[in-house]
């Protein structure tokens, strides 16, 4: 049993502790792939707020995994749960035992960082011994539970290297075998894959999934990538700026984004976005764009009118892989296309905006290359966005 | 064409490296020869020092030894033990005690941390013969005089070589280290000595080959405090003998004796330099 139950969080990283962070070589670098625009947080006169407002109820034994771009604060979020961070104000309860206070060694946590943060004198036996051997299990216990993870990791040739002798993959996996040893209630893990190259990072990500089958503990999985966030997680948490923007499992996140930053951020290449008016007409809602009107889904109906939405101009997102080549459609002018093997992507202008449409292949050769083409779009893969806050209009 | 510009680059290169070897030369030539004087010298008779340098060793080495070892006003093996005690502790203690104040300062936050450490700096300042004019009248004011720890307890708070381990630590140890250690249920205590600590070998190292060698060629504070002979120093007998006896000066003797004060400096750093080894922390952290 490890559920974990965040109430209302919220950090505030004062002056004081502010200056700590800027110093050394530590401060963590933007990965690669993740942007590096400067997120507006709000300053206030205490300090920082990194995170508020977050509340999440995560169950035993789920994956849950924190994705948002650099600095929305997913790192801040998991180190509170560490107790590596103080929590300015609400609530942490870890199996029903409010921890706020809680030293990090009293959670029955375990944390794997992005850095490894391997201790570089010790074997990797040691490394993994070391927290048994603080709680005082004896030798051959302890023997048993380092040989047991190691085996599941694989690293058991390794056992008697120091760090600095193993491959990054091979560092990773030491850390995750150091978290795994003492069979911790929650498994905290930060950006975990981010150091690795991109061959080793889909090797990593399908052995955490055999991992999750294989120890039972609930996870809490911090990623810029929302590729590792979809095939990771039960339920995934998308925060932008301190805020959380939507919980729910991959498919409703993909399916339905709460918000226009949501459905941008989730899925790649990136949803297209247009600008659109809603209309009421004969009861039903159209969305309407550079010519084309098109009827919404029954399901999208009947949410809109539950909600009572009036006609009003919208942002209408579609995602690439659901814009079709039609008779009729959205004029567009292909730039450049790419070969990616079974489809095709194009990318394409409409009306000096750029969008990207995927088509298959087939097998068969098509050049697009400067054609006009028209778009199109069924009323079940358009998503309405308000134009005045962003928020997905279905919900 | 091609020849031609590679002749040029090894002439060029040849030259590069004559001046390079030259100067190594030149400075290995200056940090040796006054040794090989010493050795010399040490090794010749008072009558033969007098007469002038040479570079040829003389035949009195055995005689020199003898008599720096039975000379009445010194006694070598007590100098030796004294000064062993007094360097080897100041150089653990120091090492140890700044590493940990370097620590505290680098991965706590408290409040005024930024005057500590700057006052801390400021000590660095103050020349150490200013504050022994004071330090010396407490020892007398307390009867403190002839006691060895009195040498070892001020040699501990080290500015400088604070200073030294705390910038070793920013350079070496990610915090997340400390933290890794702190969920694996370390304590505060147990992090220092078993994470840090060992991370931290190279630095100790230098530092106590640096203090071990500053404690055991320093005379000032030890001429001013010891007096009694059973509790002096080398560079303090060193000086007994130089002072003691005007018509039985012996300079071959004097310089026996500085071979012999000279060979535990080198015995320890042959020792200690073996653990100044690079990359002891490559591979904790991303490569
Ligand atoms: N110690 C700190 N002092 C001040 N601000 C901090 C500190 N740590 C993080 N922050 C700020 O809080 C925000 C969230 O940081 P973080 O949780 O590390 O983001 P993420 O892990 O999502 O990239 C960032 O804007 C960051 O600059
Ligand atoms: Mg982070």
């Amino acid at each position: 049993m490890a559920e974990v139950l965040l109430k209302n969080i919220k950090k505030i990283y004062t002056d004081n502790e502010s200056r700590k962070k800027g110093r050394g070589k530590f401060r963590q670098q933007p990965k690669e792939g993740e942007e590096e625009k400067k997120v507006s947080l709000q300053i206030t006169d205490e300090g920082v707020v990194a995170v508020q407002e977050f509340n999440l109820d995560i169950k035993d034994k789920e994956f849950i995994v924190l994705v948002g771009p650099s600095g929305c604060g997913k790192s801040t979020t998991l180190r509170m749960i560490a107790g590596l961070e103080e929590i300015t104000s609400g609530e942490l309860y870890i199996d029903g035992n409010l921890v706020n206070n809680v030293e990090p060694k009293d959670r029955d946590i375990a944390m794997v960082f992005q850095s490894y943060a391997l201790y570089p004198h010790m074997t990797v036996y040691d490394n993994m011994a070391y927290s048994l051997k603080i709680k005082h299990v004896d030798k051959a216990e302890i023997d048993r539970k380092v040989r047991e993870a190691a085996e599941i990791l694989d690293i058991t040739q390794y056992l008697d290297r120091k760090p600095k002798a193993l491959s990054g993959g091979q560092r990773q996996r030491v850390a995750i075998g150091r978290a795994i040893v003492r069979n911790p209630k929650v498994l905290l893990m930060d950006e975990p894959l981010s150091n690795l190259d991109a061959k080793l990072r889909n090797q990593m990500r399908s052995e955490i999934i055999k991992l999750r089958k294989k120890i039972n503990t609930t996870f809490v999985y911090v990623t810029h990538d929302q590729i590792e966030a979809m095939t990771l997680g039960d339920r995934i948490v998308v925060m932008k700026d301190g805020y959380i923007q939507q919980i729910g499992t991959p498919q409703e996140v993909f399916d339905h984004p709460a918000n226009l930053f949501v459905s941008g951020f989730i899925g790649t290449p990136q949803m297209n976005y247009f600008d659109a008016e809603l209309v009421i007409r004969e009861g039903s809602y159209y969305v309407e764009t550079k010519g084309i009107s098109v009827k919404l889904a029954e399901d999208k109906q009947l949410r809109l009118k539950e909600n009572d939405v009036k006609a009003q101009p919208v942002t209408l997102g579609v995602r690439p892989e659901h814009l079709t080549i039609a008779e009729e459609g959205i004029n567009g002018q292909v730039e450049v296309s790419e070969l990616m093997g079974s489809s095709l992507h194009l990318h394409m202008t409409v009306d000096g905006k750029d969008v990207i449409c995927i088509v298959p292949t087939e097998g068969r050769k098509v050049n697009y290359d400067g054609k006009q083409l028209k778009l199109a779009f069924t009323g079940d893969v358009a998503h309405v966005f308000s134009r005045e806050d962003q928020h997905n209009l279905e919900y | 064409m091609k020849k031609d510009i590679n002749t040029v680059a090894a002439i060029k290169l040849l030259i590069s490296r004559l001046v390079v070897y030259g100067i190594l030369i030149f400075l290995t030539f200056l940090c040796l020869f006054f040794f090989y004087l010493m050795f010399i010298n040490a090794s010749r008779s008072n009558a033969q020092l007098q007469a002038g340098f040479t570079m040829i060793p003389g035949g009195n080495t055995i005689k020199n030894f003898v008599n720096a070892w039975h000379d009445t006003n010194i006694s070598i093996p007590v100098g030796m033990k004294n000064s062993f005690i007094v360097a080897s502790l100041s150089a653990v203690l120091t090492s140890y005690f700044s590493a940990l104040t370097a620590y505290g300062t680098y991965v706590y936050d408290f409040k005024y941390k930024k005057a500590v450490h700057l006052f801390i700096l400021a000590i660095m300042m103050i020349p150490s013969q200013v504050s022994a004019v004071g330090f010396i009248q407490l020892a007398f004011k307390y009867h403190l005089t002839n006691k060895l720890w009195m040498l070892i307890i001020p040699s501990i708070a080290a500015p400088s070589v604070y200073f030294y381990m705390r910038q070793y630590l920013e350079a070496t140890l990610p915090l997340e280290m400390v933290e890794a250690a702190r969920i694996d249920g370390s304590n505060e205590f147990r992090i220092f000595n078993e994470i840090v600590l060992p991370i931290m070998k190279p630095a100790i190292a230098v530092q106590m080959i640096f203090s071990f060698v500053g404690s055991w060629n320093n005379y000032f504070m030890p001429s001013l405090l010891l007096n009694d002979l059973q509790k002096k120093t080398v560079p303090v007998m060193i000086a007994t003998l130089r002072s003691a006896d005007f018509t039985k000066f012996d300079m071959g003797k004097v310089y026996m004796l500085m071979v012999m004060a000279i060979l535990p400096v080198m015995i320890i750093y042959v020792i200690l330099s073996k653990s100044i080894i690079k990359g002891v922390t490559s591979g904790s952290v991303k490569g």
